[in-house]
């Protein structure tokens, strides 16, 4: 085995292979450092902040980045260094909150799923199937045409309830599994209803190979907030938030002011990047979750 | 024989049933939907209607009706091909859709295409040079490219590209007047695609690689090596085709999200196809459009899935007869 030619293919030497193992399951702590230095700032906005992210200093529009305008203004005159850190809370905000919703749906549809008749796990599997088969991005924008006004909760409603299906199968799939365990069994001769038995038996089985699942969700739903609140069926430009900073970004482009477009995209950007690896260090340590996708 | 027409029947009855259930769900919610019917026929006279005329128009147009009737009538007129009228274009449904239809057929097929080209390259470039730098910078920078949000890395394409070096066009298929010029065309076409490629791309690359990965652990893998085949030889010649199966499922499984970022390019690009349109109905609550719209997109979706699996079953004979229904009773 010591050939050189023999190093890419064929089974590598137990040795070699183990400390790499140890290595890749080491917390991701650069990556948590520098999410925490941009979630905290935005959970604590008020003491950040350097002007009131609302106000539109109409002698200031479009300012360069410079002492006074940390990261410059937009085209109606905000502060873009405030509406950053106020902006990325309610962008989190909306994230977490669909991330929350998706989760618990995808708990209830999927244990329900597994626990119920065969008949009825088909149809369900089949409804969870097509809308799995559909852009979410469409259902979202279905649901979203019917507010007329959005709000954080709107949202994080409309975004909770078009994210839960990819979930709900891993759930199923654990369930499954777990049907037949005779605490189950025995729970449910004790008369358990199916709440208590999702909350006290099932829940604390499937949850963590469900984590990268919702760590996944999570960054798909941000993802999603700023997309819709960029095409303008999101939040509205009044509501700051990652997404509708960036909805001014287009015609920003026409003035090459850069500052607009690129700085609350970064910010998405190494928050994403920071929550992925979070996922995938999630997916490595609770390896089985995505096998059963 | 008999059992395989047996299954193409019940694969076409799940496909058919798959696209009714669809409609019913998007009938469903556009007639829940806030707002005035009638608008959606009439236009904005439908406000200065009276009392009677609205009683007698609604009556017409068989609004007063319970839910499933309307489906019913609904989904007969659509099997003529009458899909309603759009509010915002103030014309057929299908006539706004079928000359938008070929633009973006262009750009979701061209990136379609491309995408399963250039991931499986990248894939088979990372696994030949595994864990080397090639293989670690080509991994890193994919997690980044994977998180870029479509929007904005098309808004960057453009700062880029078209303000900052004016070297492509920053919206629409082609300049006016030259609609037939193929070269004008695909000028237009490389920022959305590099918009749709870069940020999809790598994801797939990434599991091509890691099926690669654990496929070139096998054995008969060692005996290739052992008969002298080149490294090159082997996974191409006997990784790849164990690798592909999962490899166009994938792809077609892929089809939806490459959609949905396409549609996304497509209306930062202000490019006349498909998926601008679908924005666009959305904000203006052009409901009839966006049904249409959105069935359309399910159905080339569900679609695809049923072609993946035929095609795996020519690529890899044992999957033949194993549908997805099965694989629940797991």
């Amino acid at each position: 085995m010591t050939d050189p030619r023999f190093e890419l293919v064929g089974a590598k030497p137990q040795a070699e292979a183990a400390p790499q193992k140890m290595r890749r399951h080491r917390p991701p702590y650069s990556t948590a450092v520098l999410l925490a230095l941009i979630v905290l700032p935005c959970l604590l906005a008020e003491v950040v902040m350097t002007r009131d992210p609302a106000y539109m200093d109409l002698a200031h529009c479009l300012v360069a980045p410079c002492r006074e305008f940390i990261f410059g203004t937009d085209s109606l005159g905000r502060d873009i260094f405030s509406m950053i850190w106020y902006g990325g809370r309610i962008s989190l905000t909306v994230g977490f909150l669909a991330t929350v919703i998706a989760t618990a749906l995808a708990m209830i549809i999927g244990s329900l799923s597994a626990l119920a008749p065969r008949w009825l796990d088909a149809l369900l599997m089949h409804i969870t199937d097509i809308l799995l088969s559909v852009p979410s991005l469409l259902l979202v924008l279905f649901l979203q045409a019917f507010f007329r006004q959005n709000s954080v909760f709107t949202l994080s409603i409309v975004l909770g309830i078009t994210g839960w299906m990819g979930m709900s199968r891993v759930v199923r799939t654990e369930v499954l599994q777990l049907r037949g365990c005779e605490y189950m069994e025995a729970a449910r001769l004790m008369g358990g209803s199916f709440f208590y038995l999702l909350r006290r038996h099932l829940a604390p089985n499937f949850i963590p190979s469900l984590m990268f699942m919702a760590v996944m969700q999570f960054r798909s739903a941000v993802m999603a907030e700023a997309t819709l609140s960029f095409i303008g069926l999101g939040l509205p430009l009044e509501v700051v938030s990652w997404g509708s900073m960036l909805s001014l970004a287009q015609q920003a482009l026409l003035t090459a002011s850069w500052w607009v477009v690129v700085i609350p995209g970064a910010f998405l950007l190494v928050t994403l990047v920071c929550v992925t690896n979070i996922g995938n260090h999630l997916r490595k340590v609770h390896s089985h979750g995505e096998r059963n996708l | 024989m008999n059992q395989r027409i047996f299954q193409l029947i019940k694969r076409l009855l799940i496909v058919i049933a798959s696209i009714l259930l669809l409609s019913v769900i998007v009938f469903t919610m556009s007639r829940l939907a806030p707002g005035d019917p009638l608008i959606a026929y009439y236009g904005e006279q439908a406000e200065k209607l009276s009392v009677e005329e609205r009683e007698w128009a609604m009556e017409r147009l068989g609004l007063n009706d319970p839910l499933p009737q309307q489906y019913g009538r609904w989904l007969k007129q659509a099997a003529q091909g009458e899909l309603g009228l759009s509010y915002k274009y103030k014309q057929p449904v299908m006539q706004v859709i079928s000359a938008r239809m070929g633009n973006s057929v262009l750009l979701v097929g061209s990136s379609f295409v491309l995408l399963c080209v250039l991931s499986l390259l990248l894939g088979c470039i990372c696994a030949c040079y595994e864990d080397s730098l090639i293989d670690k910078l080509l991994r890193r920078s994919g997690i980044v490219f994977s998180c870029l949000p479509e929007f904005w890395f098309s808004l960057l394409l453009i700062l880029l590209f078209s303000v900052l070096l004016p070297l492509f066009p920053s919206s629409g298929a082609h300049c006016i007047g030259r609609a037939d010029s193929i070269a004008d065309r695909l000028h237009h076409l490389v920022l959305p695609l590099a918009a749709v490629l870069i940020s999809h791309a790598w994801y797939y690359a990434y599991l091509v690689r890691n099926k690669l990965c654990e496929e070139v652990r096998a054995e008969y893998v060692l005996l290739a090596k052992a008969k002298g085949l080149s490294r090159l030889r082997i996974l191409l010649w006997h990784c790849l085709p164990n690798v592909l199966p999962g490899y166009i499922s994938l792809m077609v499984l892929a089809l939806p999200h490459i959609l949905g970022g396409t549609y996304v390019v497509e209306a930062v690009f202000s490019y006349p196809g498909l998926g601008a349109l679908i924005y666009e109905s959305a904000r203006y609550h052009d409901y009839n459009l966006l049904m249409v719209l959105s069935l359309f997109t399910g159905a080339v979706v569900i679609a695809a899935n049923m072609l993946a699996q035929a095609l795996n079953e020519r690529i890899d004979p044992r999957t033949a007869g194993i549908n997805t229904e099965v694989s629940y009773y797991d």
